[in-house]
Formats: C-alpha cells, structure tokens, sequence
C-alpha cells in the first residue's frame, strides 16, 4: 500500500514555519548561537527566541501547556492545515519525545528543593503522553495516540508505526513526527557526558568534537489511497521506506562499524524497493560527534560503495533536536524533494581521516531529487532510517 | 591507608549509582571496567574524574589518562596518595 | 501467534508461566540485588543499570531458562516494551544530582530514558533487530498484539515484549515471548497472564 505525505508542519531555531526554515538553509544561515537564557548560559544552542507566552499569541493557542506540547502543537497544527475531519477517515496522532514536560517540572521540583512554593499541579505536563493528548486534541486527530520515547530516533519511529497502521487498516491518516523542547536537563546531561561541542558544531569535520543542543518540533500527515479519496489532499511526498534496528553496543555510543546503521539503512532500502544508487540525498544523523559522525560515515560506505550520494547534515542550523530531529529532518526532506534541493554541511573544513568522505559544501538547486534518505540514531542503539520520495 | 580503600569503595558506589554494592563486594586489587571487572565504561570514566574533583580536588584534564589510574582500588588510591 | 513463555517479577517473586520460583519473595528494599544472586547469572554490568533496566535484566534472566533463543539469527528476535512513568525514577535522581550534588551524573544521564532497557538486552544477547518503547497509560494487551502482530508481518521470526514499571509505588517487569506460528494468543488469554 502506497503512503502518501500530505502536510507537513515545523518549527525549529531556524524558522517558524517550513518557508522560514527554508530562508536560513538557503543562506546557510544557522539557529544555533551562544544561549541567551540564564538557565543555559555558556553552552551553543539552537534555541527558538520566543517565551510560551509570545509563541501562544503568535500562534494563537490557548492550551495550558508545557513548552514540549507547545511547540509540537505549532508543528502539528501547521502540518494538519486544511485537512478536514470526518467519521469516514479513522485519524491518529504517534509523537515522539524525550523530555516531555520536563521544561515544567524541572523548574517546579527546583521550587521544591529550594522550599519555595511550588504547584504540584503542574507535575500534571511531566508525562510524555499528555503532549501527544493535548496535540491530538488539538487538531482532532484522536481516533489514536500514542507515544514514542527512543531518544533522538523517537520521530522517525513514529513515521515507521503510522505507515505500518495505515498499511494494517488500521488507521486511514496519522500526523507523526517529534517534539522536544530545551530544558536544563538534557543540557547538563549531555555536558557530563563530554560529547558537547564548545563551539559550533562540525559534523563529519576530522576536528568534530561534539554536538549543540537545538529545540523544535517536526510533524508530517500520512494517508492512505482511501483517506486521500475522501480528504482530497494533494500529496506532496511519499513515505517508500522504514525501518529501525539495534546497534546492540553500547548504552549510548555506536559501534565502530556503524552495524546498526548498516542494518537500518539496508532494510529501509529494501522496504522501499530501491536500490543504494536510487537514493538522490542522504540527510544523515550527523550530530557531530566523534563517535557518530565515523560510525555513520562506514555505515554509508558499506551501503553505498563507491557511489555515495551527496549527503549533509543539517544539525549544524538547527541544533540536534533529539526526538524531533526525525520529524524536522523528514519535513527538509520533502522540502527538498518538492524543489530540487540539497542542503549543505555547514562548518566542514576536512574530511575525517578514516573515512575520506566529503559531505554537500554548498545550498545547491535544481537538482533531481527523487529519493532522500535519512537517518535518526537514538541512545540505546535505536537505529532507524526513513526513505521519503517523490510522488 | 585501608582506611582511604574502603573510603574509595563507599564513594564509588555512591558517585557510580551502583546502590546495590556493598564496599564488601569490590575487591582491593580487581579491575574495576571491563567485563573482568564491575563492568565499568568510559561513561563511568567520567564518574571517577568527578570523583577526584569534587573528594579530593585532583583534576584530570585528560580522560584518556584515566584507564590506568582507575584500573583498580588500588591504583586510584596509589594515586590520590601522590598527588594530595 | 504462539506464547512461549511469559515471566512476571515483583517483590512479591517470580512468576515463571504463572508459578512462583521458590524463594523469590521479598521484603527487603535492594530485592532486586537478592534476586541477581538467585538467578545464578554472572553479568557486572547490572550494578550499574538503573531500575527499569535491572527490572528487565532480571525478569529476562529467568525467562531465558523456559526459551531456545540459539536458534534465531541475530535480527530474527523484536523487541517491544513500554510502561507508563517512562524513566521517572532515574530522571529525579539524575535532577538531584545536579542540583543537590552540583555536578550532573553521566552515568545516571545514560539511563534517563526508558528506551536503554531494550538496548541492554540487545547487548546481552547480541540482538540486531527491530527495539522499540511506547509510553502508554497502563498496560495494553491488543495495543501489544498489533504491535507483534506488524513485526511478524515484516518478518521477525520471535518477539519480546514487555512491560516495565518503576515508579513511587510500584516496581514490576512483565514480560512475554511469542513465535511466528501456531496458535492464535488472545487479549484475555494475555491480560489474565499479566494480572496472575
């Protein structure tokens, strides 16, 4: 069964909005610069420069919400835009996050700890199901909701789950993607485990030395044949290939060898009946890293030989998102698609040393894009790899 | 200087989380990484330098100096005692 | 779809296919250290592993003895788990560790997501396929049947699926393994094997 992309929806530190984002990938221009906020200051981040309050009036929503919800709701609400509900088309919603509310609880459980007053009413947004509640709710997408929690391949895991329940009757059309927002959490998290890059970001740059954190939020709607009968939506994108494997190394690095890689890239391939010389543009996961960057990098020599594709990551404008990288990434990629469009590698000076591969340099047009692969590698060695193409 | 081993053995079941040891289960001179040992990985690496810092205030700027120095009890004990 | 062994674990002991292993209750608060020597298995790497994944490790030590799992290629096997407080337990600790201790835990940060269970098994076992972790609100049976059932459809020859638990008031792990054929397991027949 075909599955067709319908709408797409995001919002990251280089754009509000998919028009926006593409401004900044085209002038290679990057969200990611020194924090501006007291709780994140000293660190590179690819934050969104607008409180909960601004980005509620802008968009006009009026849900008590954490800021996690928040800006899956902006993403979802765009990516649902004019598509009409119906009893005839069953509609679902698959989010995926890490931090859920975390945003709000860690500021309420350090109230808690310093004695201040707190309101443990607000505890109530900490679970990662009740932004996918409240974004379903939203939109009205509640025949199913359910949510991802795989680390940074969360999203791309919800587009694999939607094609499968679409693909098995079981739903007609699901909104699916990622959100997550940035949160002290994650920032002192990443930053005991050393894998921080003090400067900006070089993904598959030798002297790479570690990732920026970025906040966003990326949704796509996938429907059936059936569901496009009756919504009347014009496709944009197909979704032609899945798949998620395990790394089964390391609780939070990758194998040498980039095993896992291999495995998810080669069966998203052969979901999709494409061959690796089909694929027009890999948008990598590319955190930047020393350890990704050159697992990733063998994983796409053993698939793709000597013909490697033009290949970026985009991490360096937006920041690594964590769960919704995979949505965010899959919306550049229908981007890409719809306009012939490769987007660049930014900060790469030289190759690494291993590995001899050159990344995308330059924002290039006029490209036949027909097949973009992306991949979304998650700690505990979730590995999935999503194939979008063209209609 | 058993005194600073079973010192050690308390503070790295407490900075490493691994509540359900006891001093009693580590050993003197076992390797604490690897399979051989308590399991313990480069993220636990990191641990130990905290470690270090924060009880002793010993800085290790280079991770990769701390396989040896955290190859044992033993060996992290020999050399906070050098360098205090 | 086949159920070929099913294993639950509390305080309250280890219920293999339904019956408690002798000896395997407890009242102690480290009962999941009691229960690591009971399993007669020899794995460092569980002092180090937060709650969720000490759940799992242990419920899949004692399954493993009623399993033949040799005989699957390495992605032959899919991994499906969920619960409902994600990583709560760990990521309180891991706040607290940074704001009380003023220096945030690497080795705490590792385990704030619920999702490095399915990765510890993988390791264990030197698994390659498919690993997933759902939050929903309370345990699902047909919610865990369609899920198996799409991973058979892509060709998992066996499934292992889970529920793991920890939060204030509860610990537990309940897991189950299924095969590709054979006769159809039903939501009754797999609810009353997780309240039993």
């Amino acid at each position: 069964m075909k599955i067709y992309i319908t709408g797409y929806g995001l919002i990251s530190s280089i754009g509000m909005n998919a028009d926006e984002s593409l401004v900044s990938l085209k002038n290679h221009s990057t969200g990611i610069e020194d924090a501006r906020l007291e709780t994140m200051k000293g660190y590179k981040v690819g934050a969104i420069h607008a409180t909960n309050e601004e980005l509620k009036e802008k968009f006009d929503i009026k849900t008590n919400c954490s800021r996690t919800a928040l800006l899956g709701i902006i993403a979802a609400k765009q990516a649902f835009n004019g598509h009409p509900l119906s009893n005839e088309i069953r509609t679902g919603l698959i989010s995926g996050t890490s931090v859920g509310g975390m945003d709000v609880s860690e500021v309420e459980y350090k109230n808690y700890l310093d004695g201040e007053n707190h309101n443990p009413d607000n505890y109530k947004h900490h679970s990662s199901g009740v932004s996918s509640e409240q974004m379903a709710a939203e939109i009205g997408a509640t025949d199913f909701v359910n949510t991802i929690s795989t680390a940074c391949s969360s999203a791309a895991n919800a587009l694999m789950m939607g094609a499968r329940m679409i693909n098995n009757g079981l739903l007609d059309r699901v909104v699916v993607g990622g959100t997550d927002a940035l949160t002290k959490f994650t920032i002192s998290g990443f930053k005991s485990l050393m894998i921080f890059d003090e400067e900006w970001c070089r993904p598959f740059d030798e002297s790479r030395k570690g990732l920026n954190l970025g906040e966003g939020a990326g949704y796509v709607v996938l429907e059936s044949e059936k569901s496009i009968s009756l919504s009347k939506q014009k496709p944009v994108a197909m979704l032609s290939g899945w798949s998620n494997a395990s790394d089964s190394f390391h609780q939070t690095a990758s194998s040498q060898d980039g095993h896992g890689a291999q495995l998810s890239m080669q069966e998203a391939l052969n979901v999709a009946g494409l061959k690796p010389e089909d694929i027009d543009y890999i948008n990598a996961h590319g955190t930047a890293t020393p350890n990704n960057d050159l697992s990733e990098s063998q994983a796409i020599k053993k698939i793709f030989k000597s013909r490697i594709p033009p290949f970026s990551s985009t991490k360096a404008y937006t920041g690594h998102t964590l769960a919704a990288s995979g949505g965010i990434e899959a919306v550049f990629a229908i981007l890409a698609i719809q306009n012939g469009y490769i987007y660049p590698n930014l900060n790469f000076r030289n190759a690494i040393e291993e590995t001899g591969l050159i990344p995308q340099l330059k924002f290039s047009e006029n490209n036949k894009v027909k097949h973009v692969l992306s991949n979304s590698f998650g700690f505990g060695g979730n590995n999935s790899t999503v194939i979008i193409s063209a209609v | 200087m058993s005194d600073l081993r079973e010192t050690l053995k308390e503070q790295i079941i407490e900075q490493l989380n691994l509540e359900d040891l006891t001093p009693a289960d580590i050993t003197n001179e076992g390797p604490l990484f690897g399979d051989d040992g308590l399991g313990l990985d480069s993220i636990d690496a990191l641990e130990f330098i905290v470690l270090l810092e924060s009880n002793y205030n010993i800085k290790i700027a280079d991770p990769s100096e701390g396989k040896e120095i955290f190859h044992s009890v033993d060996s992290l004990a020999a050399y906070i005692e050098k360098n205090q | 779809m086949k159920l070929v062994a099913s294993c639950k674990i509390s305080n309250q002991g280890v219920f293999l296919n339904s019956k408690l292993v002798p000896n395997t209750k407890s009242t102690e608060t480290n009962w999941k250290k009691e229960l690591y020597t009971k399993t007669g298995v020899t794995y460092p790497k569980f002092y180090k592993m937060d709650a969720l994944a000490k759940l799992a490790f242990l419920s899949y030590s004692y399954l493993d003895k009623a399993l033949k799992t040799e005989s699957y290629a390495d992605n032959d096997i899919a991994l499906l788990f969920a619960n409902a407080a994600s990583s709560k337990t760990t990521d309180l600790k891991y706040i607290e560790s940074y704001k009380e201790k003023g220096s945030p835990s690497p080795s705490l940060f590792v385990y704030t997501l619920p999702n490095i269970l399915t990765g510890e098994l993988s390791i264990l076992n030197k698994w390659y396929g498919e690993n997933v972790f759902f939050i929903e609100e309370k345990f699902d049976p047909e919610f865990y049947l369609e899920q198996i059932n799409f991973y058979f459809s892509k060709g998992a020859k066996g499934v292992l699926a889970g529920w793991v638990e920890s939060n204030d008031t509860n610990e537990e792990c309940f897991l189950f393994f299924v095969e590709n054929n054979g006769n159809e397991l039903t939501i009754e027949e797999l609810t009353n094997l997780y309240k039993s």
